[in-house]
């Protein structure tokens, strides 16, 4: 029996009707929602009407009379807007990917932390940090290039190793995604403690998920997104049909090594940008495809444009959680994804055991 | 038409398959039958292309199969899998509609011709009314309902089926076969369907081939093929066989069943 595990239809008829006719324009509510509050909290709150105008004045054709300080105009187009875009990209990319590896996988589990490739991008990330800061835009657009080897690298041996006889069983692939993912994160740690003050405090951050500040990360990162996920959108079909299993894809029409290099490079481009310039984000790859599985159905093709648009507001709630718990400080935002994530986690997998395989 | 022309196939240094050659013609049943590890799904899984063949030619209407790409093969052979418990929450409908990959572009933006086929073949196999549910909730013969569909959503002039009625019943055995025979018949498909048991061969087949160690031993009628001599041999038991009162198919009893022994 192949291993692929079915997905919680039972849940299926208490939904209500109303949520599950407009899949797309819920969500984007839900981002445009989460979007304005993650600008609007801070040491200072800002009002949501208040940032609609400051917004609107940037934008050519519209002339509106500046009613507010200077000060909330500067902390929003500085600080918070940047801030916010990152941390939408960084979870789009992280619940677009990681629904695209469980596809690939024909696994519930995959998720880019725990099948290690998460910490692998790290890895490169750090890797070419260490060769070339990024103090100028060149740096900034090397490190999801060293991001996205290490991606790879990582996604090719942890498939390898966990491939038993054509199939990518949960048990092996989580034991090869955290080994490999642990062995990625000591190889990144070792290079932290020999790297001077600068790269130590940047490592740090990326070990513990927190997005990078200012507007380059976004510049640097959104080409990268803009192609990764677009790609991704258009795989949904490859996807539905490699949950039939490789060989009857093939007998389908579907080039089965084509489709499967093409998901692997583009997933693995996706989660090495997020993690490039937000570090290593746990859960929210996991998490966002599931719900939207739950209410919307397997079609990879709604899936994975959902899972952008889901994933962008889940990580902006996660984000300002993480703001709001410990103000003024702020915690980084994976130990809030890890906090939410690792029960979801482990009841998915109370699930899957009990699940139908394919 | 379908043609096999001396197809050996090896894995490794271990040839399973030795110079097989025979033919498939339109509107012609022929089953595949022979021992496990005959070399029966070895067979139809070269045929269909996923395993490689070491050497030989496959043809279709004189079209060497070699020569097309995975998508122009899958408009020609389609193929039935094993029946096994299918999960997923995808839809009956959704299922079916991915036969029609070939078709479709690969974003699988399906157009009117493509729900057209989905619709007729969802009647052809009377699942409409299981459409919109999930293939998981399906009992073992529905769910083998939904290949067969999936598989005639290519439609293809070759069919090839994989021991299409394992675990399954008496009435989902017959009905999934009568199926298939009623739409070889109507749309003259040419069909190749590897099978375990004899005496349902008998009435379906057309034309039965029996594989033994990788070999075709005799490729016939049910009644030149299904003899005693033949069958003792390859299966390594004593069978008796007798003729159906009416239609003259041979129908088989192991000799150990009739309480005569091996002796």
């Amino acid at each position: 029996m192949e291993a692929q595990y079915s997905f919680f239809l039972d849940i299926e008829p208490y939904l209500n009707p109303m949520l599950r006719k407009r899949p797309f324009a819920l969500n984007l509510s839900l981002l445009l929602i989460s979007f304005l509050f993650s600008i609007a909290l801070g040491a200072v709150f800002i009002p949501p009407q208040t940032i609609l105008r400051i917004l609107a004045a940037q934008l050519p054709g519209f002339n509106i009379m500046p009613d507010w300080s200077n000060s909330f105009a500067a902390i929003i187009l500085a600080i918070r807007l940047p801030h916010t875009i990152l941390v939408a990209l960084t979870g789009a990319a992280l619940a677009s990917s990681g629904a695209a590896y469980q596809g690939l996988f024909r696994n519930p589990l995959a998720d880019p932390y725990l099948i290690g490739v998460a910490s692998g991008a790290g890895l490169g990330a750090v890797f070419a940090m260490s060769i070339h800061w990024p103090n100028n835009m060149l740096g900034f657009y090397l490190v999801p290039i060293g991001a996205f080897i290490g991606a790879i690298l990582t996604v090719v041996l942890v498939y390898n190793l966990a491939r038993v006889n054509g199939l990518v069983p949960l048990t092996t692939l989580i034991l090869a995604g955290v080994a490999v993912g642990a062995f990625a994160s000591a190889l990144t740690s070792y290079l932290m403690l020999r790297s001077d003050l600068q790269l130590h405090r940047a490592i740090s951050f990326l070990l513990g998920g927190s997005p990078m500040t200012g507007w380059n990360p976004v510049k640097a990162a959104l080409p990268y997104m803009v192609i990764g996920m677009g790609l991704l959108s258009l795989s949904g079909h490859m996807l539905n049909v490699l949950q039939f299993g490789e060989e009857e894809a093939k007998q389908m029409g579907l080039s089965v090594n084509w489709a499967k290099i093409f998901i692997i490079i583009v997933a693995s481009l996706t989660t090495a940008v997020a993690v490039a310039f937000s570090g290593v984000i746990g859960f929210i790859g996991l998490v966002v495809p599931h719900m939207i599985r739950i209410i919307w159905g397997p079609d990879y093709r709604r899936l994975i444009p959902l899972s952008i648009l889901g994933g962008a507001s889940a990580l902006l709630m996660a984000d300002m959680l993480a703001r709001i718990l410990l103000a003024p400080s702020s915690l980084p935002v994976g130990i809030v994804t890890a906090l939410a994530g690792a029960p979801f986690f482990l009841w998915i997998l109370r699930r899957a055991k009990r699940e139908v395989f394919w | 038409m379908l043609k096999i022309e001396s197809l050996t196939v090896a894995y490794g240094s271990k040839t399973v398959l030795h110079n097989i050659s025979f033919d498939v013609q339109p509107g012609e049943i022929v089953a595949l039958i022979g021992p496990n590890g005959a070399g029966k799904s070895t067979l139809i899984r070269a045929i269909s292309g996923v395993i490689p063949i070491k050497s030989g030619d496959i043809f279709s209407n004189g079209e060497n199969l070699a020569n097309l790409t995975t998508q122009e093969r899958a408009k020609i052979l389609s193929v039935v899998p094993q029946a096994r418990q299918l999960g997923g929450a995808f839809s009956v409908e959704q299922a079916v509609m991915m036969g029609r990959t070939p078709y479709l572009n690969w974003l699988g933006k399906e157009s009117d011709a493509d729900k057209a086929a989905v619709k007729l073949v969802l009647q052809q196999t009377s699942l409409e009314k299981f459409a919109e549910r999930p293939i998981a909730q399906l009992s073992g013969g529905e769910q083998q309902r939904v290949l067969l569909a999936r598989a005639l959503a290519q439609s293809t002039p070759i069919l090839l089926l994989d021991e299409p009625t394992n675990h399954l019943d008496l009435q989902h055995q017959t009905n999934l076969l009568s199926i298939v025979k009623r739409l070889a018949k109507e749309k003259n498909l040419t069909v190749l369907v590897a099978m375990h048991d004899l005496n349902l061969v008998s009435f379906f087949a057309d034309k039965v081939a029996l594989l033994a160690d990788g070999n075709m031993q005799s490729i016939g009628t049910p009644q030149e093929v299904i003899r005693a001599e033949h069958i003792s041999a390859v299966y390594q038991t004593p069978v008796e066989i007798i003729n159906h009162p009416l239609t003259g198919a041979p129908i088989i009893f192991p000799q150990g069943v009739l309480g005569k022994g091996e002796g």
